[in-house]
């Protein structure tokens, strides 16, 4: 089975029921993804299927054959610059234990593609699906709303509505 | 984890002070002698150079030649901030940029011991007050024999040099050496017996010091949790427990699941039968194959109203050990004008770590590799002794960052299971336990029962108090695998004496105090009331119980400040002055309540449906108040905004103290709206997020924290953020809806 993630084809050999999560991270070995719920429930897992945030540990690797997935791992350009949101939520403070920041910067990096400028409520729809147990969420949506205004707007035209939608 | 954790040292420890650990070990006749362990000998591992040149100045600092400066972190960072905390205590003694030190996390080792406790854990909120001396003597004591060397090298007297990021300095020949070209001189140096610490008014880094240290890997998604490991030749493996309390393996059709392609092998082990496969997914899909008999145990415990009723039981039944007397509490009860008497009830309560129990294990010749996130090395090592063949000492144990702890990452569990299984199926195996798995094994925040009188007299103020505290106590259940890592000399079959010295000798011997689990929080009512008692009634229903963040403060606070805020409206009084009018006698919790009060703005104009509510606790010998601002929308209770005010004594990173609340706080509202642990039928109910909910991003509060400042000693911050918010929010409630509420989690129905 042919995966392209991060820009990069990969083939891969796994039952096709196996979720993208363990896919990513015990076939391709990328370890930024995290495994949380198992259920959807949580967001650890956070990953973009064409740009959009996704659940990885509830996708079955064969529903995503041949599209493009990124994970947390492409939000840093390849000479080690970081994403605004990084270089916000660094400047925050925000994480703790750190275990679920990938999965927020990466529903995070989905919100601001599509809405550049984010009110609470916006916030509080794209990110509500993202549990931290540490509790970092006002730092969370500090950083955002800071990332935001530094953001090039350039690729703010909106898409009308957000392209997901956690029911919590 | 509370502070008499020190009882484990069944044993094992007296007080220790600064300079001198005295130590009680067991003689082979099973009495006790008293040894002295210096830290010259013990508590500092010898000076010394490696071959490459690179020297180990102490147990926790190594500078190469190349002018690496690596930290050996005994304290496991778990979101709570020690990577940062204990690295800025040596970036300012040793005189370095906290950025350019280099941290590396402990094995397991006797030198990384928590002083406080004797065992290398990371708990009760003592990772900063417990290193702040050891751990600046470490970074002072090298900067000083880093200082000789360069005179020694520069043929220039000591006070001409000075030390600035990594390099002693001579300004008169303008001479800069870094540390790392002097570490071999240095490593000829003696250890100065006193080495002299800096003045507070020179910190660079202390109380100044902001951003966290591992920020930047935590974003880029390259910070290694234990599930991230990846060791060669590794396989996948997954456990099947009963599913009711205290069931045992009876049989199954593991040969069956074992010819599945990628199954590898199905072994029994001591908590179930473990599937073993070439992936993780595989081991799941064979797992859902495994037909699994289970022996139900008759003495279990069913169901939560059964639990609920032996609590209620051993109430009566028991009179009670009294934990605190003083003034005539029956007289005044006999003269009370009017007796008020309560129940308050707070459940078991789950973890829920992000990061699910994880474990990977390579047991083989006689030796053990573990690769995890744990709070407890060297409990880690008893965990892996007890079920292979493997000697202590030839255990090592690889920590890694840990994705939230809690207290869940104290009980070795899931160690113990990733050794048996690799040690009965061979070769590399990394356990991965599922959520639901990680909700329905918890070993839990204990449930507990509190009775609550006071008497009141005729101006309708308080003249007694009494508190029957109706819990188990978590040193019970800690203690058997605990004490055996005290003595990592004892042959295994000790293992089980060292439990039972322990519990039998607890609160008899100055070296076992009790376990003040259940009442800590509470014996310490510090409201002057003339007649105060404080009871506990032992009641364990044989749920597995543990360390939950702040322990017995997360019920007693709740108890303590709603009953007060009771007694408060008794008197027609307002429930911040009546507190006030009541803790004249501790000006720390007095000045955080005020302190709260004045910042969160007490008794203002409130808008249409929003109300306030009050709390004021110490624990872990920090002082925290905490005023909110709830709003009710239906049968939803909403808090809006927190104001914290917290003594934690001298300040290292002030805006990690501030994460520290903000995450206190939001663990607490989880709890005390949410969290709860049922059971039926033998079983847990709750299985993930959607039934054991915690809070979310839209359901979380603006929080405000204010800092007191001060120069005493370092105190905690990890857990002392949480006891005071349920209490705040259930008088708030009270406010809002005029009635009392005295179950957790609070409920609108």
């Amino acid at each position: 089975m042919l995966i392209k993630l991060n820009g990069v084809e990969k083939q891969i050999d796994v039952d096709s029921d196996t979720p993208l999560l363990w896919v990513i991270r015990d076939e391709v070995g990328l370890k930024g993804t995290k495994f949380g719920c198992g259920k959807g429930l949580c967001g650890a897992c956070t990953v973009h299927l064409n740009g959009v945030a996704i659940r990885s540990c509830i996708t079955p690797v064969s529903a995503i054959e041949g599209q493009s997935i990124s994970t947390i791992e492409s939000l840093t350009s390849e000479d080690g610059t970081l994403h605004p949101l990084q270089k916000s939520w660094i400047s925050h403070n925000v994480p703790q234990c750190g275990y679920c920041q990938s999965g927020q910067l990466m529903s995070a990096t989905a919100l601001l593609s599509m809405n550049p400028n984010p009110n609470d409520d916006d916030i509080d729809l794209a990110m509500s699906g993202n549990i931290c147990r540490c509790g970092t969420y006002p730092r969370i949506k500090a950083a955002i709303k800071d990332a935001a205004k530094n953001l090039n707007n350039k690729n703010a035209q909106a898409m009308g509505h957000l392209a997901y939608e956690i029911k919590v | 984890m509370n502070n008499e954790m020190s009882k484990l040292n069944s044993g094992l420890q007296l007080k220790t002070s600064r300079r001198r650990l005295l130590q009680v070990s067991m003689t082979a006749a099973g009495g006790f002698s008293l040894g002295v362990m210096l830290p010259g000998c013990s508590t500092f591992r010898a000076n010394s150079i490696d071959d490459k040149g690179s020297w180990s100045a102490n147990a926790w600092l190594e500078i190469t030649p190349d002018n690496r400066i690596i930290f050996t972190l005994d304290r496991v960072e778990m979101g709570q901030g020690t990577y940062t905390g204990l690295s800025t205590l040596l970036a300012e003694e040793l005189d370095v940029e906290p950025h350019n030190i280099d941290v590396v996390f402990a094995g397991a080792q006797t030198s990384y011991r928590n002083p406080d406790y004797g065992l290398q854990l990371t708990g009760g909120s003592n990772s900063l007050s417990s290193s702040w001396p050891q751990i600046r003597e470490a970074g002072a004591s090298a900067r000083e024999m880093l200082i000789t060397a360069a005179a020694d090298a520069l043929q220039v007297p000591k006070d001409y040099l000075r030390t600035e990021n990594a390099h002693v300095i001579h300004a008169g020949s303008n001479k800069r050496l870094t540390y790392g070209s002097l570490a071999k001189l240095a490593s000829k140096q003696n250890p100065p017996s006193e080495p002299t610490l800096k003045s507070p008014t020179d910190y660079r880094y202390i109380g100044k010091q902001n951003k966290r240290l591992d920020s930047q890997q935590k974003v880029t998604g390259t910070a290694v949790y234990g599930i991230d490991v990846e060791i060669d030749g590794m396989r996948y493996a997954v456990v099947s427990r009963a599913p009711w309390l205290g069931a045992r393996l009876k049989s199954h059709n593991g040969a069956e699941v074992e010819v599945i392609a990628g199954v590898e092998k199905v072994v029994e082990i001591e908590t179930g039968i473990a599937v073993v496969a070439s992936s993780y997914w595989k081991a799941r899909k064979a797992q859902d194959k495994l037909k699994v008999e289970w022996e139900r145990d008759e003495d279990a415990p069913l169901d939560s109203a059964e639990i609920s009723e032996l609590y209620h039981k051993q109430a009566h039944a028991d009179d009670s050990d009294s934990k605190r007397s003083e003034g005539d509490v029956d007289r005044a009860f006999e003269k009370a004008k009017k007796v008020l008497e309560f129940e308050f009830d707070a459940p078991f309560l789950a973890h829920a770590t992000m990061e699910p129990m994880n474990c990977t294990a390579h047991v083989q010749d006689g030796k053990a590799e573990i690769w995890t996130g744990t709070q407890a090395p060297d409990i880690a090592q008893v965990a892996v002794a007890k079920v292979t063949n493997v000697s202590l000492s030839d255990i090592t144990i690889h920590n890694q960052f840990i994705g939230g702890g809690f207290g869940r990452r104290l009980t070795q569990d899931f160690v113990a299971e990733a050794a048996e299984i690799s040690y009965k199926a061979g070769g590399v195996i990394k356990l991965v336990w599922s959520r639901e798995e990680d909700t329905q094994h918890d070993v839990y925040r204990p449930a507990a029962l509190h009775k609550l009188r006071a008497a009141i007299d005729d101006q309708g103020l308080p003249i007694a108090w009494d508190h029957h505290i109706i819990a188990p106590e978590i040193m019970d259940w800690y203690v058997w695998d605990a004490s055996p890592a005290m003595f990592p000399w004892a042959p295994k079959f000790m293992y089980a004496a060292f439990g039972h010295v322990g519990l039998l000798t607890a609160g008899l011997t100055p070296a076992t105090p009790a376990d003040t689990s259940a009442i800590e929080g509470a014996e310490d009512l510090p409201y002057s009331i003339p007649a105060i008692e404080v009871r506990h009634t032992k009641a364990d229903a044989g749920v597995p119980i543990s360390y939950w963040r702040s322990v017995g403060h997360s019920h007693n606070a709740f108890a303590v400040e709603c009953f007060i805020d009771e007694l408060a409206y008794e008197a027609g009084r307002d429930a911040f002055e009546f507190r006030r009018d009541y803790l004249k006698s501790s000006p720390r919790l007095l000045n955080v309540l005020e302190q709260a009060a004045t910042k969160g703005s007490w008794g203002r104009e409130m808008e249409a449906g929003v109300h306030q509510g009050i709390a004021v606790h110490k624990s872990f010998n920090s002082y925290a108040a905490q005023l909110v601002e709830i709003k009710i929308e239906g049968n939803d209770i909403q808090v809006l905004k927190v104001v914290c005010a917290i003594d934690c004594g001298l300040v290292v990173n002030p805006d990690i103290v501030k994460m520290q609340m903000e995450s206190g706080i939001i663990f607490g509202i989880s709890a005390a709206l949410y969290g709860e642990i049922t059971f039926k039928d033998g079983q847990v109910q709750q299985s993930n997020f959607h039934d054991y909910p915690v809070l979310r991003m839209n359901q979380s509060p603006e929080i405000e924290t204010v800092i007191i400042p001060s120069e005493a000693s370092p105190t905690g911050v990890g857990e002392p953020g949480v006891p005071p918010i349920a209490p705040a929010i259930a008088n708030a409630l009270f406010q809002a809806t005029g009635e009392r509420h005295r179950r957790l989690p609070l409920k609108l129905t």
